[in-house]
């Protein structure tokens, strides 16, 4: 059968056969999505990537020669190219003919990132940091002119063929990180200009594989990039990772992905060996989920792994500040805030609403990132405290003064869900325990980004996907000057955190700076804009035959360690 | 006939128009301003107005008085009228190719499981009226009511369990042959034809009740011969209605059969755009589903004079 479902089985070629979904195709710019950013990362590659098995997460140079030269201000960061390094043959190139890649291909690869009129969810990585980034974006902005890529940009310069300069306004440490994303990997101008509006569906990248073959909503097939070269699998200490060690890359020969959108059929596919891998729907949780959270007999005896891990992303109540009921600086308002988190039984949340996949939060600084304290939350479940601090907010027994019983309001995405409809009722029932009527509006994901956006909440849920592993990411939330429309969607503000972050966002890592982010996570605790849910944790499946997998918070340049056993 | 004609074309405007502001409201009005979306979530209030004003967000939604064309409902109309779809949010793709792709791969699976269905459906109900209160008719009634009251995803699901996953008669799930197309068609089949049966055998048993067939029967005409030759041709009307309205609709996919076996058609298409919000492609479908539809009518309307000369179309 799997010889008729699947041409190539049994075949010497290492096919890994897995589950894909919609994705916007395969220009780096618009890969805001995870589905994007994870297709694009098997293609492109950009100067730095994370090292794989290595925890705490760190980078490591990719199509940089090595890590970057950086000026004693922290203001202009050198990188050099490997040499080498080619764009595969394509149309696009004269003759067909790939060529190597050259600074210059990152100077104008980074000013598409900026370019307004491509409107990549991804400029922010540059903007407001790199010297010159801000007129650059507002001159093409006004300009009905093509864009001018060639024009001299004081902050990408290419100064010679494998030399690269990055110059910034003000000292950014987080650029290694961000030049691992998606936005920052490099293409070929030929390319872009070749296919024009159709780029994203013709990927021409330096990347391990190659696509083959498409057919959206239905199947996508990538082969072993031939151009692709210089890395083999990396040394280590891990004994489940030694078979593999010098190897060159990419292990498999072919990435085949079917579009499967109904989880019973993954779920067939998967026990019939016809997928590497499948996620654990919350219907089929306690079926192959044993009560102690391991893998049922069934099975664990087939030799199937489960896997199990913390994701950095923290899940949250947010209030608004500027809102006349709950938001401020005030001591009764703060206790307002404090007693709602405290009326929460985010435990029980966890164990009804998410099979315990996930763990109650502690700081808005997720477990693995530098800044985490692993101590207790002190707004954590206590209904008693809930009361009394409600009582001394001004609203003992959830009444005001005139005896009026407290109403409040929150947003959340996913009108028509099941599983957001109970997250509402849990929450709705877990206020009404001290006397506080909470409404819980269900909004289409479009209004509640507009209600955020704008500030037009008064308490909303919300979670953050950290995009890279720096406590700043987050911080960046709580920063005053970022409120409405910006990121700081609670609108917080307090002067003492602002001066902190504004401190603490140019510093380079260093035990004074992790212990300045637990400070300000402190502040932040205290004065409870957010009231803390949840951290997720991903249950992923695996077939015995799929091997070197470890899980990753920013898995999308990860497919060329993955290893297929015959079977 | 001309007239009617026309003015049943006439009305694909106002039934047009009303199923559009239906789904507009749900989707823009109710579903707010979806430049948000596209825009993600570190969007700047500028990247939000400039989609905005690209994709004409930023218009009035219903009424312009300086313009009344230049608001977004009617500007959506006008855009549809001229076949322009727009772009899929989701896919970025023109959503007139994503129709086009799909639509073979659903007319594969329904124009074969429609045809099996009609075909089957009236053979049954011909034999079931044949035996009228026979075992037989019994046995047909009790099954078909059976087929029809299980819901197509116990189908589909114990199908894909036991004759694709376990016995391994049938492919799982894709679009890479005919072969593929075997398990849907059958699973479709056995969920549809309960209630076709059930709906064709009664027109059938009116039908016999009529003054002509006892006419015939007294004339000595042939029970066999009554059925086929003048039964069957007097129920036309009601089987035509039927079938004709289908039409559509093996235009519009079999929504849960392709998602559940991979087959990328439009049935499929419509389901993600509607799971992620896809406005563009759902206004697309949601406009020929109801073209489509009006004109399925008048060519229902039409049929009956063919199948019934006294009737006259005015």
């Amino acid at each position: 059968m799997l010889f008729v479902l699947f041409p190539g089985f049994g075949r010497a070629e290492s096919v890994l056969y897995g589950v894909g979904g919609d994705f916007k195709g395969f220009d780096p710019v618009d890969a805001g999505d995870v589905e994007s950013a994870d297709q694009v990362g098997r293609v492109y590659e950009g100067l730095l990537e994370y090292a794989y098995l290595d925890r705490p997460y760190h980078v490591i140079p990719r199509l940089a020669e090595a890590l970057p030269e950086v000026s004693a201000d922290g203001l202009t960061y050198t990188f050099k190219i490997k040499k080498g390094i080619r764009f595969p043959d394509d149309p696009c190139f004269p003759g067909g003919k790939g060529r190597e890649v050259t600074a210059q291909d990152f100077v104008y690869s980074f000013l598409r990132t900026l370019n307004p009129r491509l409107q990549s969810q991804g400029d922010w990585i540059f903007v407001n940091h790199v010297r010159g980034a801000q007129e650059w974006v507002d001159r093409v902005s006004s300009s009905k002119d093509p864009v001018n890529y060639d024009a001299p940009f004081p902050g990408f310069v290419a100064t010679d063929r494998y030399t690269l300069q990055v110059n910034l306004a003000k000292p950014y440490p987080q650029l290694l990180w961000v030049l691992t994303m998606q936005y920052a990997f490099v293409v070929p101008r030929e390319a872009v200009e070749f296919y024009g509006k159709d780029f994203r569906n013709h990927p021409v990248g330096t990347g391990p594989f190659r696509l083959k073959a498409w057919r959206r909503n239905y199947r996508i097939e990538y082969e072993r990039n031939p151009f692709f070269s210089g890395q083999t699998f990396p040394a280590n200490t891990d004994p489940e990772f030694q078979a593999d060690v010098g190897k060159p890359l990419p292990l498999v020969d072919r990435i085949i992905e079917y579009d499967i959108r109904e989880y019973y059929t993954t779920w067939q596919m998967f026990l019939g060996g016809q997928l590497y891998s499948a996620g654990i729907n919350k219907d089929y949780f306690e079926k192959v989920i044993s009560p102690q959270l391991e893998l049922s007999g069934d099975l664990a005896r087939r030799g199937i792994r489960l896997q199990k891990s913390p994701l950095l992303n923290t899940y949250y109540l947010g209030f608004n500040m500027l809102d006349p009921v709950v938001g401020g600086m005030s001591e009764p308002r703060k206790k307002l805030r404090q007693a709602f988190a405290s009326a929460l039984n985010v435990k029980k949340y966890c164990e009804v609403l998410t099979n315990n996949r996930s763990t109650p939060a502690t700081s808005p600084i997720p477990p693995g990132v530098a800044g985490h304290e692993p101590k207790p939350y002190p707004h954590a479940y206590d209904l008693e405290r809930a009361k009394r601090l409600l009582a001394e907010a001004g609203y003992p027994g959830g009444k005001d003064a005139k005896g009026k019983q407290l109403r409040l309001t929150m947003i959340m995405p996913g009108a028509g869900s099941t599983d957001a409809r109970q997250a509402a009722d849990f929450y709705a029932e877990q206020l009404r325990a001290i006397g506080v009527e909470l409404e819980v509006q269900m909004l289409t994901g479009a209004e509640y980004l507009r209600r955020e956006h704008e500030g037009e909440t008064q308490i909303f849920w919300a979670g953050w996907v950290i995009d890279y592993p720096d406590a700043q990411n987050v911080l960046q939330l709580f920063y005053g000057p970022n409120k409405c429309p910006g990121v700081n969607a609670t609108n917080y503000q307090n002067p003492e955190f602002d001066k902190l972050y504004e401190h603490v966002v140019s510093m380079a890592d260093s035990p004074e700076r992790t212990a300045l982010y637990a400070k300000m996570a402190d502040i932040v605790v205290e004065d409870c804009p957010w009231a803390l849910m949840t951290y997720p944790l991903a249950y992923g499946l695996f077939q015995p035959w799929f091997q070197n997998y470890k899980q990753h918070a920013f898995p999308y340049a990860n497919w060329k360690y993955f290893k297929v056993l015959p079977h | 006939m001309g007239a009617y004609i026309i003015r049943r074309l006439l009305s694909v405007i106002p039934i047009t128009l009303g199923v559009l502001f239906i789904t507009f409201f749900l989707f823009r009005v109710v579903g707010g301003n979806p430049a948000y979306r596209i825009a993600g979530k570190n969007a700047s209030p500028a990247r939000i107005a400039q989609i905005s004003k690209e994709r004409g967000y930023d218009k009035p939604l219903f009424l312009n008085w300086r313009n009344p064309l230049d608001a977004q409902f009617p500007r959506l109309c006008l855009q549809l009228v001229r076949l322009d779809f727009g772009e899929s949010m989701t896919t970025k793709q023109r959503v007139s190719t994503m129709l086009r792709e799909g639509m073979l791969p659903s007319l594969c699976l329904t124009t074969p499981l429609f045809i099996i269905e009609l075909v089957l459906a009236i053979a049954l109900a011909l034999v079931a009226a044949f035996y009228r209160g026979t075992w037989i008719d019994r046995s047909l009634v009790i099954l078909s009511v059976m087929g029809m009251s299980i819901s197509s995803l116990v189908y589909i699901m114990v199908a894909q369990f036991w004759l694709a996953s376990e016995w391994r008669l049938f492919p799982v799930w894709g679009f890479e042959g005919p072969q593929y197309l075997l398990l849907p068609i059958l699973i479709g089949v056995v969920a549809g034809v309960g209630g076709s049966v059930r709906f064709y055998r009664t027109v059938m048993l009116d039908e016999m009740n009529q003054e002509y067939v006892r006419t015939a029967r007294a004339k000595g005409v042939a029970n066999r011969t009554v059925l086929f030759r003048h039964v069957l041709r007097n129920a036309m009307i009601p089987i035509l209605t039927n079938v004709i309205v289908a039409i559509p609709f093996l235009y519009t996919g079999a929504l849960l059969l392709e998602n559940f076996f991979g087959i990328p058609g439009l049935g499929r298409l419509t389901v993600n755009a509607v799971f992620n919000g896809d406005e563009d492609v759902i206004f697309a479908t949601t406009f020929i589903g109801s073209v489509l539809f009006v004109i399925a009518n008048l060519a229902t309307d039409i049929a009956y004079t063919w199948a019934d000369p006294r009737i006259r179309l005015k």
